[in-house]
């Protein structure tokens, strides 16, 4: 019979041990099975009774127990022991590793639980799984590892945000060691411009996420259904990731120094034409056109002058074949240093580390470099007082790069420039790209890469002190005080001779950002056996939150030209001049109780009551509870001896979470400043909703867990759906408002689906061990109602709808014409005209934005990982896939350069933009079987927004191989253990699709009624690192 | 114990603080506004803002007009929305068309917030008179927002037609839908407006600024010509005309109309400045070496030929055919908006010379009107003509319609010229119902079809 104690509650406990009579004096050693090492800081208790201690440095313990009585020794990470006492003194113990998943413990939030306790569906990863990674956001380490759990790198940038995605919901609440915290993107900097300047898209998105060092993290713990979130209430409706960081333990003092370094390359390149192809092309568009204007010569209107068929381009002869992905293109080094120690004493307990992350990028002149500093401190100042502190410092300076989501990028100029176009011109100045033949450009790219200058750096501290005082062993207090503080500063120089700001010579953007954040939380614990058999811990609490921000910025313009100035003070003319102010409160009131029966039966309760400044003062107050039960058929004694089916747990929760993600003051009608003719007035901001409230979230959720053979299979089934009711939403309401949308509640999503996990140990012996985990999750995300069905959006704010929302879709459905494929005899590519029903060519003048219809989704049908780790002797290896199956990507870039030789408006000598090697496929003669048009110079052979774009973008990638070796010194000397490794990261990447990378997201993700849009993200990198890990 | 009376006693200190009342610093609540004299004031400097907007005044609302038209076509990169200006073939899910309608309401909207409030506020130190100077500007503004979204969505030719455009009188709520007035109705609000605005407006008020009286009337003018009322036009742009503040600039200076912000030709005129500044030079010329993917709004070839057959005409001049990037050619850009560096063009919202031709056309072909007409053409370098010259009523019209094409290109009235006249068909090969834009598909899911789609749109 397994009895299962929270190791932490029997930690607490041993602690507060106190005499007894009647006692037999036992001592002993504890050591680790797999090495001998003694094993400090255990815990060793007498099983029924509060009764307990701890070992010591070198593993030793000494404990007053009753003759018959039976110890439980315990530890995390180990298999809990128990044995009689007998008449036995002396009881040596030696612990065995923990491998099964289900006697982790993990954070639930204001606690920690066994996983076996907990009802609710989790996912965690330990540091172990992704140590030593080449990434700056944790959430890169964490994509194919947890079922459920869909992450996309949006762009490959240094320091750049991931789409997180839980269940379908994007952007979780990160809880770092306690602290509540967003994944946003504080930097105001713009990387994204149309043609007049103006902002458009989101740009680059860079997460605050990636302040944390990853490589700082003990565990990440996902909670994903209402039963492990509602304690979250108001924030948990897209689910909660616990972030928990290295913490000391007592014994010997440990110090770490870790090291790597490397290389980044492009993983996918698109190849382009050579000049030679390029001009074949064009010239054979010129020659299609004329032989059509010989048959009919009305065919391009009455006004058209043949000339432009028969002069030939003014190409050049020089030889010039600039291959420009290679010339924006670097492989790129990386490198990080760190070192940690941590230790301490039975009273107090320390962890503290440093790290220096320095990643150039891909792209020339971006890159990405981080400090990070960390304290952890614990104290036991009394049996009853024990306090500590986590805190970080961290700062981080990215070289921006003018990319993603524009149409002047570096890779969106780079992908149409000519490759007769040189880099330099015969004196060594950057070509002039006005002077060659490709409309398509904004700027040379290798110019826009080295003159638009820009930098985010951010400093951020997260410190949170806690002290806690135990009344009684079952009864605790906690008292926390937390601050997140983050200063952004964001620098942009356009150079005089950049296109952008040649007529203003040269134009700067100076941004500065700060946000203090601080939180108060305040915690009752109740934890208690009754009668050997009712397990009972009880959670209640109070805790506020206030944020504030001020953010101010400046433009300039007029530089003095060669003086290599670029700050605002320089500036002939200040543009711009902005200074806002913004902050929110909360304040919650929390409660929770887990009960189980001989850890056999379970049920859970929480209720979490938020009061939020984001809504009208009568709508501020949401209740959010959630329930949960759990059955361990397992323990039942009419189950048998459970030899092969060792584990075995029903469980199901219900619940309601909340979501408050709306802009502050959205709940208030106001007026903003607006300037006239040198005054200043006031102008209406907004139309306020006075019911604004609440989105809520329901959430079901059913599961099993199982463990076959000793633990060496074991695995669960989940079964969720997920109703986000009232959303805090942007819903259209008539224009004649003068506004476009309003914030209110209002629509329904619904996310639904299975997940299964199977993790197993197929070989474990003394020299090699093999452990492997396998997800597969498969969501179907509805829209179940909206208040304007059938709204179209657009990625882009100057752009046709490339979305539809629609009742019955999915959010993220492309909205597009559709591509009927060529023409064999005439070429002509041929779309559906929804008004007749009939195939035309795109220059019919038939075929326009009416005619779109859904095309596809962005979100896949299934997705999930498949995880290995070996060991052989000192080798060891890790091997980590990711796939997504049943998502498209609306490839709005390959417009540009899959547009066969059309020249922008007919009629002049100049070309659109260069085409990748694909087109070389084209139709060619009467008869071909092909998806590429024929080319044409005059008309446009393609729609934009067309399903022409719209790609599979399913993948297998082998995301993860490393392969290390540790050396363990036999006999004691300078350092206990150095490991060696070699990795790749991004390893390899099975996929139909065209772009760079299929796991793309231009808008940067923010927005899922935009997602899957790829136009010239930055790439994505494969790294290949070196390293060591030395252990003192 | 005295560690935990420490924690429960910071505890209490903090839950005695509210963190749910929380103020904005950056804005005003729509109640503290309307609540003084000054108050009123700051709303009637952000109701000028409205008009800035990119959308409406600040650039996009005239360069609608005329890329649907024989004036000017589409630059840019391959934008759709902006294509379909350009090829004639609009459809209701256009993004300019749908911001243009939100912008032009967010006018109506923020001058209906005046209108509705002036007269409430309690300060005693703030008179009827300037009480009437706000509100008077505001309603004149409501016009010329209501007359802008009929000329552009509202079959605003035909008397009879129903198939106006929602008046919105009241600021509007966010659930709040108004439907399609017909459009005599819609004139009688926007003729009414100015009528009101006239005789609130201080007298002898001249800000080119701001709307004056003068360019109350001008406006009042140009709406009557619309609405076929000729008699009212005529009385009108004669007051305009002999008020006499407001000259025609000859043909060497009249380029100051361009240039010298504001000259004696502008009735009424945005001002915009080097940190408010207007798109038309960014959408018009932006830089010397600026290819057409830079220029959204580009001259037509056309133009060329046109101003080729009119010998000495110096608003010739104005049009550059010959670019320093081939790419634009054969077409070409206007150099109305030059102004790189600080990009601070005015809105030309009416001016006299325009108001000669709206009198030239509502005299017709009389001697006054040729007179009329001959003040334009003698001041840009043409000759006079007579009577005599015309064959025809409709031979003179066509001369009027190429004048205001010679004058006022680039200034956004062609579509609108084409479509009153009648002349669509005839000019841009398209069917008659695209005379004007579809309302947005937006509006229509928006209001749940309250608004009724254009004719022809329908699909």
């Amino acid at each position: 019979m397994r009895k299962f104690y929270c190791s932490l509650l029997a930690l607490i406990i041993s602690l507060s041990a106190f005499a007894q009579t009647d006692k037999v004096t036992v001592n002993g050693k504890v050591t680790d099975e797999a090495d001998g090492s003694a094993l400090p800081g255990l815990s060793i208790i007498e099983k029924g009774t509060t009764n307990g201690a701890s070992t010591d440095i070198s593993g030793k313990y000494t404990l007053s127990v009753s003759p018959n009585a039976i110890l439980v020794f315990s530890f995390i990470g180990y298999k809990t022991q128990e044995v009689e006492v007998g008449n036995r003194t002396t009881i040596d113990v030696s612990m065995g590793s923990d491998v099964v998943q289900l006697q982790d413990v993990v954070v639930v939030g204001y606690g920690t639980q066994q996983k076996k306790d907990i009802n609710g569906a989790v996912g965690s990863v330990r540091n172990n799984e992704f140590k030593d990674q080449p990434t700056t956001n944790v959430a890169g380490n964490l994509q194919g590892k947890m079922a459920g759990v869909n992450i996309t790198s949006a762009s490959g940038t240094p320091g750049a945000g991931m789409l997180v995605s839980i269940r379908g919901a994007s952007n979780p609440l990160y809880v770092v060691d306690g602290v509540p915290m967003l994944s946003e993107s504080n930097s105001s900097l713009a990387t994204s411009f149309d043609t007049e300047g103006n902002v458009v898209g989101s740009g680059q998105n860079v997460s605050s996420i990636a302040d944390i060092n990853p490589n700082d993290i003990e565990s990440v713990d996902v909670m994903k259904d209402a039963s492990a979130t509602a304690i979250y209430g108001a924030r948990a409706a897209n689910g909660v990731v616990f972030i928990t960081t290295k913490r000391g333990k007592s014994g010997k003092t440990k110090i770490n120094f870790n090291y790597y370094t490397g290389m980044q390359k492009v993983a996918r390149k698109i190849d382009f034409l050579n000049s030679q192809e390029f001009v074949a092309l064009n010239e054979e568009a010129r020659a299609n056109d004329l032989a059509l204007y010989n048959n009919d010569n009305t065919i391009f209107g009455p006004d058209f002058d043949p000339a432009v068929l028969t002069d030939p381009l003014n190409y050049g002869t020089d030889g010039t074949n600039t291959v420009w992905l290679d010339e924006v293109l670097q492989t790129a080094p990386i490198r990080n240093y760190e070192l940690s120690a941590s230790g301490g004493d039975k009273k107090t307990k320390f962890y503290v580390g440093g790290s220096y992350f320095d990643q150039e990028g891909i792209v020339i002149n971006s890159g990405y470099k981080r400090l990070t500093v960390r304290t952890n401190l614990d104290h036991q100042a009394t049996d009853k007082l024990s306090f500590g502190l986590s805190a970080s410092v961290s700062h981080s300076n990215n070289r921006r790069s003018f990319n993603d989501n524009t149409y002047t990028g570096i890779i969106t100029n780079a992908i149409g420039a000519s490759p007769l176009m040189p880099v330099y011109d015969e004196f060594g100045n950057y070509s002039n790209y006005e002077d060659y033949q490709v409309n398509w450009l904004s700027d040379n790219p290798v110019l826009s890469a080295n003159e638009i200058i820009a930098y985010t750096a951010t400093s951020r501290l997260i410190g949170s002190l806690f002290a806690e005082y135990k009344f009684t062993p079952s009864l605790k207090f906690r008292t926390s005080w937390s601050t997140d503080y983050s200063y952004v500063s964001d620098d942009q120089f356009f150079s005089p001779n950049t296109a952008d700001a040649e007529a203003v010579s040269g134009r700067a953007f100076k941004g500065n950002f700060e946000q203090l954040t601080w939180l108060n939380e305040n915690i009752l614990t109740f934890s208690k056996t009754f009668s050997e058999a009712h397990n009972v811990n009880v959670v209640a609490g109070f805790t506020m939150q206030e944020s504030k921000s001020d953010y101010t910025s400046i433009n300039g313009q007029g530089f003095p030209i060669g003086s290599g100035l670029q700050k605002i003070s320089s500036a002939a003319v200040i543009t711009n001049g902005a200074n806002l102010e913004t902050s929110y409160g909360l304040m919650s009131y929390l409660a929770r109780v887990n009960y189980d029966y001989r850890s056999k039966y379970f049920l859970s309760a929480t209720v979490r009551a938020d009061g939020s400044s984001r809504f009208p003062k009568d709508k501020r107050y949401g209740v959010f509870p959630s329930f949960s039960a759990g059955w361990a058929i397992s323990e039942e004694d009419f189950f048998g001896d459970g030899k092969t089916v060792n584990y075995l747990k029903l469980r199901g929760s219900y619940g309601i979470t909340g979501d408050q993600e709306i802009g502050n003051f959205q709940n208030v009608s106001f007026y903003q400043p607006a300037k006239y003719n040198g005054q200043s007035g006031l102008k209406p901001r907004n139309i306020a909703d006075p019911n604004l409230s609440w989105q809520s979230n329901e959430q079901l959720n059913v599961g099993i867990d199982w463990e076959l053979f000793n633990g060496k299979v074991s695995g669960s089934v989940d079964y969720f759906k997920s109703n986000k009711k009232d959303l805090l939403n942007n819903s259209l309401i008539a224009g004649s408002t003068g506004f476009p949308t309003i914030t209110r509640n209002a629509g329904e999503i619904q996310n639904s689906g299975w997940e299964f996990t199977v993790a197993a140990t197929p070989v474990a012996n003394e020299k090699f061990r093999w452990n492997t985990d396998f997800n597969i999750s498969f969501i179907k995300n509805e829209i179940i109602s909206w208040p304007s069905d059938g709204q179209l959006v657009s990625a882009y704010n100057d752009l046709s709808p490339t979305h539809v929302i629609k009742v019955g879709e999915a959010m993220g459905t492309f909205w597009a014409v559709k591509y009927l494929g060529v023409d064999p005899q005439t070429g002509d590519a041929l779309f559906l005209d929804l008004q007749t029903l009939t195939s035309q060519t795109a220059s019919s003048g038939l075929i326009d934005s009416d005619d779109a219809l859904i095309a596809g989704k962005a979100i896949p049908d299934f997705f999930g990982g498949w995880n290995n780790t070996l060991n052989y002797k000192n080798f060891d290896a890790l091997l980590a896939f990711q796939y997504s199956v049943g998502n498209d990507v609306y490839n709005l870039i390959r417009a540009t350069y899959q547009n066969v030789g059309w020249s922008n408006e007919g009629g002049v000598d100049q070309v659109y933009a260069n085409n990748w090697s694909g087109v070389k496929d084209r139709w060619q003669k009467p008869g071909d079987q092909t998806d590429i048009p024929r080319a044409s110079f005059i008309n446009q052979n393609y729609v934009e927004n067309s399903t022409m774009f719209i790609e599979d973008g399913s993948f297998l990638r082998f995301r993860t191989l490393s392969l290390g070796y540790t050396i363990k010194p036999k006999s004691p000397t300078w350092f206990d253990n150095i490991r060696i490794y070699g990795q790749i990261q991004n390893l390899y990447t099975f996929t139909e699709y065209v772009g760079f990378d299929p796991e793309v997201s231009s808008t940067g993700g923010g927005n899922p009624q935009t997602a899957g849009i790829d136009y010239a993200a930055y790439p994505q990198p494969r790294t290949f690192t070196i390293g060591f890990n030395l252990g003192l | 114990m005295k560690y935990i009376y420490i924690l429960f006693i910071t505890t209490l200190l903090i839950s005695s603080c509210n963190v749910l009342d929380q103020g904005s610093p950056n804005d005003v609540a729509e109640d503290d506004v309307f609540t003084s004299e000054d108050g009123a004031n700051s709303a009637l400097i952000g109701l000028y803002n409205t008009l800035q907007a990119r959308d409406y005044y600040g650039g996009y609302y005239p360069m609608m007009s005329d890329m649907h038209s024989d004036i000017s076509t589409a630059g840019g990169f391959d934008n759709v929305s902006l294509q379909e200006l350009s090829d004639l073939s609009v459809t209701s899910s256009n993004i300019f068309v749908e911001q243009t309608w939100i912008a032009i309401y967010n006018s109506i909207n923020t001058a209906n917030a005046i209108i509705n409030n002036v007269d409430d506020i309690n300060d005693a130190a703030f008179t009827e008179e300037e009480r009437g100077h706000i509100k008077g500007q505001a309603l004149a503004i409501r016009a010329l927002a209501h007359f802008d979204l009929l000329r552009m969505f509202g079959e605003h030719w035909d008397q009879t037609s129903d198939f106006g455009i929602p008046v919105a009188l009241t600021k509007q709520g966010a659930n709040d839908v108004v439907s399609r007035s017909t459009v005599a109705e819609t004139y009688d609000a926007i003729l009414m407006d100015l009528d009101d605005a006239y005789s609130l407006i201080i007298a002898d008020d001249r800000s080119q600024f701001f709307v004056n009286p003068i360019a109350v009337k001008a406006i009042e003018a140009r709406v009557n010509l619309y609405k076929g009322d000729l008699a009212a036009t005529n009385a009108a742009a004669t007051e305009v005309i002999d008020d006499g503040t407001f000259q025609l600039l000859n043909e060497t200076s009249f380029t100051e109309i361009y240039t010298a912000y504001p000259s004696s030709e502008s009735l009424f005129e945005l001002v915009f400045d080097v940190q408010n500044r207007s798109g038309y030079n960014s959408l018009t010329y932006s830089r010397e070496d600026a290819l057409r993917t830079e220029v959204l709004w580009i001259a037509e070839e056309g133009m060329n030929d046109f101003f080729a057959s009119r010998a000495g005409d110096v608003r010739a001049d104005l049009l550059d055919f010959t670019n320093n990037d081939a790419s634009i050619e054969p077409d070409g850009r206007t150099q109305k908006y030059r102004g790189e560096e600080n990009r601070n063009n005015p809105a030309l919202i009416i001016r006299i010379a325009e108001v000669y031709l709206i009198r030239a056309e509502a005299n017709g072909f009389t001697q006054a009107g040729v007179n009329d007409l001959n003040m334009v053409r003698t001041n840009r370098g043409l000759s006079a003509v007579d009577v005599a010259d015309f064959a025809s009523a409709e031979e003179f019209l066509d001369a009027v319609l190429d004048e205001r094409k010679a004058e006022l290109n680039f200034e956004g009235h062609r579509m609108f010229d084409l479509a009153r006249t009648g002349k669509t068909n005839e000019v841009l090969d398209i069917d008659d119902y695209k005379s004007i834009f579809p309302i947005p598909f937006r509006e229509i899911t928006a209001t749940n079809g309250v608004l009724e789609q254009n004719p022809g749109y329908d699909e």
